[in-house]
């Protein structure tokens, strides 16, 4: 095999199939699970050509039954298989509920049996998918001890998060969001290399107000700072990547350095991610804090299909720009 | 009337397609819902058919072209058949309203934040002092920071003054406290910062003034305009040393605005002489003369201590032989100048008596290396010892 | 018993009727005019068609993704069902979903969510309040070959037979779930097996025979109307088409396409019409003309409906709850 010399952008997409070859060729552990993985190549067509090169047994097409496929998944893993589940949408993770948040992730805790399994969740919105196709059932999860969660944002971190997750020990739900599949795209490192779970990134560093953020959301942060950066609005974006065992330090770090704070992402409002956040910096960095937090996330709304509804629905740069300038006014 | 056709979104992720085929050649004639052209898309080949009767007028994505969903592909000339204008863009307006732009936050007057409170705490502010300026007239940590300022008391920063913190701010009896003028902290802060900031490396040049000599006498002037003129075409030569660091990428600067260190009763100020390329060494001495005199007597106004490029610092006006310059942020160099000395030289293996200076070149080592500065330097040196100073250059 | 000739120009209207609406779907999603996703029955109208048109008026139905025709039949407009589609204010979920997730309990249909067969034990309580209560009306679902996997399924089916409850449960066995073929979905031939476990009789119709689908559940609804309890119809069918529009479905045999392209359903129903002496040429002719022409007037109103303001999105979240005075 030949690779070009000249380094190409890899979309965040290709990056996810390219984590997943690589790891299956150098760990014959790891094999695939999923509804039209094999000779279709899923639904967003990440496992393209992988059953040719891997064969029927390691890219294998399931029956219609995310809780069958989850449940089938944990038993191979705990026998030292390292299972990559793939959801055809992250909304129909749900049907796989139980066997993640009782079996998957309880099972290490009550008797030390390790899980070492990936879900796939393609989530999120933007794409006109309505209520069953938009979600970002993150926040489920993140609720449930013994699992870990990682959203990430760019075609580098999609790959290398997807590595640490299946080198990982521990059951992870990879949120691969749908909307950036094919709009973000990078040069990749040619040798391999994993983004470590647990450890959140700056994006673009600033002074004034931090916005902590993941997925998606963290291209609409880099938008609003560069408006900002015309008026003199200096705004720090900490890309979470991982969001179960959250990275504190950084936010915290980053929230004493600013004062000032504003937690944006894309799942509804109550009880997503960034109340616990908001929480945490209450506790832990009250006398940092220069001004109220600011939460933007979407309404406790389902996702709605119609553009102008989805439009209303989604967190925009202007909705950051709307509360920063109110920030920095304080 | 005519009707746009634009790339469709075909399938949930998919962000751009390939015009695989037109199917009806440019100027001729289709009909509604006929096919019209075949697009291609990661997931799926498609025949695009037409959203209305009429002719293909204009092809703006010729075959094999790859575009992002939504872009102008073509546009159609068409009969209305029903009257109703179906435009194949109809159905996406852009967001007029959003969920969450309505989110506000109210500041009482009485309400502080904890990290003003926290200050104040540490400062031993009383509050009740300070005029607040923030939101409904809200006390902020700028204010307490520009009320310790006032007071010469404080650092400017709350916890992690750039300054250090103060052994103590109660001066004993063999001690006296001398507040800090306000030129005081800010120079601290602007050196401290800027040695925080770069990577500074200095390079030591030494340059003969011997052909300087009869033009500045001719023109009753300092070494210094000389000095401006040489770095001009420096700068020409080698314009990165014209440029500043930021976190996107060099901001290269297309004007040369030559900054002249100038000490004052208090402390120092930059004056700016502005596109010091395009003057003459008259002017440049006239400018510097004026600018150094209205430093001294406080009547520089201020957009002329800014938007300077690069920096002149003449230490050598007090003697001293060379330095190592702190960088001018967010320049990338500074030139010290030091004292123009009679030094035996040795000059085609003869032993000489000549006018010597050492130019003392700081720059940041983030931006230019070694290499890049030297050549500068070299620069510099061989137009202040060009054989014969023209008195109009 | 025979079909009547009101009964079969009724079902072959519907067939035409449908066919015409989701060709209109197709072409207005390869304009860009659909956003969204877009699903057909191409090819397995005569399921929906026929099932729907053996109900009653006060029965209620839970379809899937392939069941146009039942909307149809139910009395969703076709200018409704675009209006669904191009996520208009006029449409039945005023923009709020799309495509064939749409629903209206005055016209007795309950709207579908993606996460397939979770409509089946839905079903089996709709018909559990019908027994409870002592009425007369059933319930009548249907889900895909694929959707039969899921646990929900089977859980649906169980209960129902327990309590003999008045719901009759059809599959559209297309062949196929998106890419996977039926034998990586089930290891038996006939989805209907799967009925014997919970002791549900359970008949195999050809899914492209509108007189057959519609003759077969009209006995399978009486008998659970009687109290007999769930039936299991499954309907062989093939999907002619990709999964969705953005799938060329180069994973099915074209032969297979082409040998029930043979036996595709309004084909089907013409010649069967001509043999009784029920219809011929002009007839399906006017149907035809007649059906273009709603089509037609559907678009308009489609296109023409406004969209929905930004903010109605914040809208219906909760039922209200009107203030119950006790007296
Ligand atoms: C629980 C669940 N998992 C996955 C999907 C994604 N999906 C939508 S349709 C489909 C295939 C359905 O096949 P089948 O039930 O045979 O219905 P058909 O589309 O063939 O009519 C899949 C996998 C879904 N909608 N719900
Ligand atoms: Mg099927």
């Amino acid at each position: 095999m030949t690779t070009s010399a000249i380094a190409h952008e890899v979309t965040y997409l290709e990056a996810i199939s390219q984590a997943l070859d690589e790891e299956m060729s150098q760990d014959e552990r790891v094999f695939l699970m999923g509804e039209d993985i094999g000779p279709y190549g899923g639904a967003f067509r990440v496992t393209e050509g992988f059953q040719d090169k891997y064969g029927e047994w390691r890219v294998l097409d399931t029956p219609l039954a995310e809780s069958g496929i989850v449940g089938a998944a944990i038993g191979a893993a705990m026998m030292g298989l390292r299972p990559v589940v793939e959801m055809q949408f992250a909304d129909f993770i749900s049907c796989a509920f139980d066997q993640i948040t009782e079996m998957a992730a309880k099972n290490h805790y009550r008797w030390g049996a390790e899980v070492p399994l990936v879900i796939r969740a393609p989530f999120g919105g933007g794409t006109h998918g309505g209520p069953f196709h938009s979600v970002c059932p993150e926040a489920w999860f993140f609720h449930t001890p013994g699992l870990k969660l990682v959203a990430p944002s760019t075609a580098y971190d999609a790959k290398g998060l997807l590595k640490a997750a299946i080198r990982d020990h521990n059951p992870v739900i990879y949120f691969e969001h749908k909307f950036l599949y094919r709009r973000v795209k990078e040069v990749l490192p040619a040798e391999d290399y994993i983004v470590p779970i647990g450890e959140a990134e700056i994006k673009r560093t600033g002074s004034e107000i931090s916005v902590i953020t993941y997925g998606a959301m963290v291209h609409v942060a880099l938008e609003a700072a560069e408006a900002l950066d015309q008026e003199g609005i200096d705004m720090e974006v900490v890309d979470l990547r991982t969001l179960s065992p959250l990275d504190t330090d950084t936010v915290k770090d980053s929230v004493r350095k600013t004062g000032k704070v504003i937690i944006l992402h894309e799942d509804t409002k109550t009880g997503g991610i960034g109340g616990e956040i908001a929480a945490i910096l209450a506790e832990e960095c009250f006398n940092a804090l220069d001004a109220p937090i600011m939460r933007i996330a979407a309404p406790d709304i389902p996702v709605p299909y119609s553009p102008p509804l989805e439009d209303f629905f989604l967190p925009k740069a202007h909705d950051v720009i709307t509360a920063a300038r109110q920030l920095a006014a304080y | 009337m005519a009707t746009d056709i634009v790339m469709p979104q075909l399938g949930e992720s998919i962000a751009e397609g390939t015009i695989v085929k037109w199917l009806v050649p440019l100027g001729a004639q289709v009909k509604k819902d006929d096919s019209l052209l075949e697009v291609e898309t990661d997931k799926v080949a498609l025949d695009i058919p037409s959203p209305a009767t009429g002719a293909l007028t204009e092809i703006l994505i010729q075959e094999g072209e790859t575009v992002p969903v939504g872009t102008l592909l073509a546009r159609l000339d068409y009969h209305s058949e029903s009257g109703n204008g179906d435009s194949a863009t109809s159905t996406i307006q852009s967001p007029v309203s959003s969920g969450h732009g309505h989110l506000t936050i109210s500041g009482s007057p009485d309400l502080l934040s904890p990290a003003v409170r926290d200050l104040a705490a540490k400062h031993q502010v009383d509050l009740s002092r300070i005029t607040g300026t923030g939101m409904n007239g809200r006390i902020t940590k700028k204010d307490i920071l520009e009320f310790l300022d006032k007071q010469g008391l404080a650092g400017k920063e709350s916890g992690d003054s750039l300054m250090g913190q103060p052994a103590s701010v109660t001066p004993s009896l063999e001690e006296e406290l001398i507040p800090l003028s306000s030129m005081r902290r800010t120079i601290a802060e602007r050196m401290v910062k800027s040695r925080q900031t770069a990577a500074h490396v200095v390079t030591f040049f030494e340059a003969d003034f011997t052909t300087v000599e009869p033009t500045r006498q001719e023109l009753h002037l300092t070494y210094l305009p000389f000095v401006i003129k040489a770095v001009t075409q420096g700068i020409h030569a080698f314009p990165i040393l014209n440029s500043s660091w930021s976190n996107k990428g060099l901001i290269l600067k297309h004007s040369v605005h030559i900054g002249v260190a100038v000490a004052v009763e208090e402390g120092l100020l930059v004056p700016v002489v502005k596109h010091a390329d395009q003057k003459d060494l008259r002017q440049l001495g006239q400018e510097v003369a004026d600018l150094s005199q209205r430093a001294r007597s406080k009547q520089l106004q201020p957009e002329e201590v800014q938007g300077g490029t690069f920096t002149i610092t003449n230490h050598g006006g007090t003697g001293s032989l060379f330095s190592t310059p702190i960088i001018n942020q967010p320049q990338i160099a500074i030139l010290g100048v030091g004292a123009v000395l009679r030094r035996a030289v040795v000059v085609n293996e003869s032993i000489e008596i000549r006018p010597m200076a050492y130019l003392s070149l700081a720059f940041d080592h983030r931006v230019i290396d070694g290499a890049t500065a030297d050549q500068f330097m070299l620069m510099v040196k061989s137009v202040l010892e060009q054989p014969s100073w023209e008195v109009t250059s | 018993m025979e079909i009547s000739q009101s009964e079969f120009l009724h079902l072959y209207y519907f067939l035409k009727l449908t066919r015409a609406l989701e060709e209109r779907v197709t072409t207005l999603y390869r304009q860009g005019r659909i956003v969204g996703g877009a699903y057909t029955s191409h090819g397995m109208e005569a399921i929906s068609v026929g099932y729907a048109s053996a109900l009653q008026a006060d029965d209620i139905i839970a379809p899937f993704h392939r069941d146009m025709g039942a909307f149809l039949v139910r009395g969703i407009t076709p200018g409704e069902v675009l209006a669904q589609y191009l996520g208009k204010r006029t449409g039945p979920t005023k923009g709020k979903d799309g495509n064939v997730h749409m629903g209206d309990l005055k016209r007795g249909i309950i709207a579908f969510v993606s996460h397939l067969a979770d409509n089946l034990p839905v079903a089996t309580g709709v018909a559990l309040a019908f027994k409870l209560r002592g009425e007369s009306r059933i319930v009548a679902t249907n889900t895909g070959d694929g959707g039969t996997s899921r646990g929900d399924f089977h859980e649906a089916l169980n209960f129902a037979s327990v309590r003999r409850l008045p719901v009759v449960f059809f599959c559209n066995n297309n062949q196929y779930a998106y890419s996977t073929p039926l034998h990586y979905q089930m290891a038996i031939k006939d989805v209907v097996e799967r009925a014997k476990a919970y002791a549900i009789p359970g008949e195999i119709v050809d899914g492209n025979d509108v007189a057959s689908v519609y003759l077969t559940a009209q006995r399978a609804f009486q008998r659970a109307r009687d109290g007999g309890g769930p039936t299991f119809i499954e309907c062989k069918t093939m999907r002619m088409h990709g999964h969705s529009e953005h799938d060329s479905a180069k994973y099915v045999p074209r032969e297979l396409l082409e040998e029930w392209k043979k036996k595709d359903p309004i084909l089907n129903a013409e010649r069967r019409m001509k043999e009784l002496g029920y219809a011929g040429e002009p007839e399906f002719q006017e149907i035809h003309m007649r059906v273009e022409r709603e089509i037609e007037t559907a678009v308009e109103f489609a296109e023409q409906s406004p969209l929905p303001e930004g903010s109605e999105a914040l809208e219906g979240v909760f039922a209200a709850n009107p203030v119950e005075v006790l007296i």
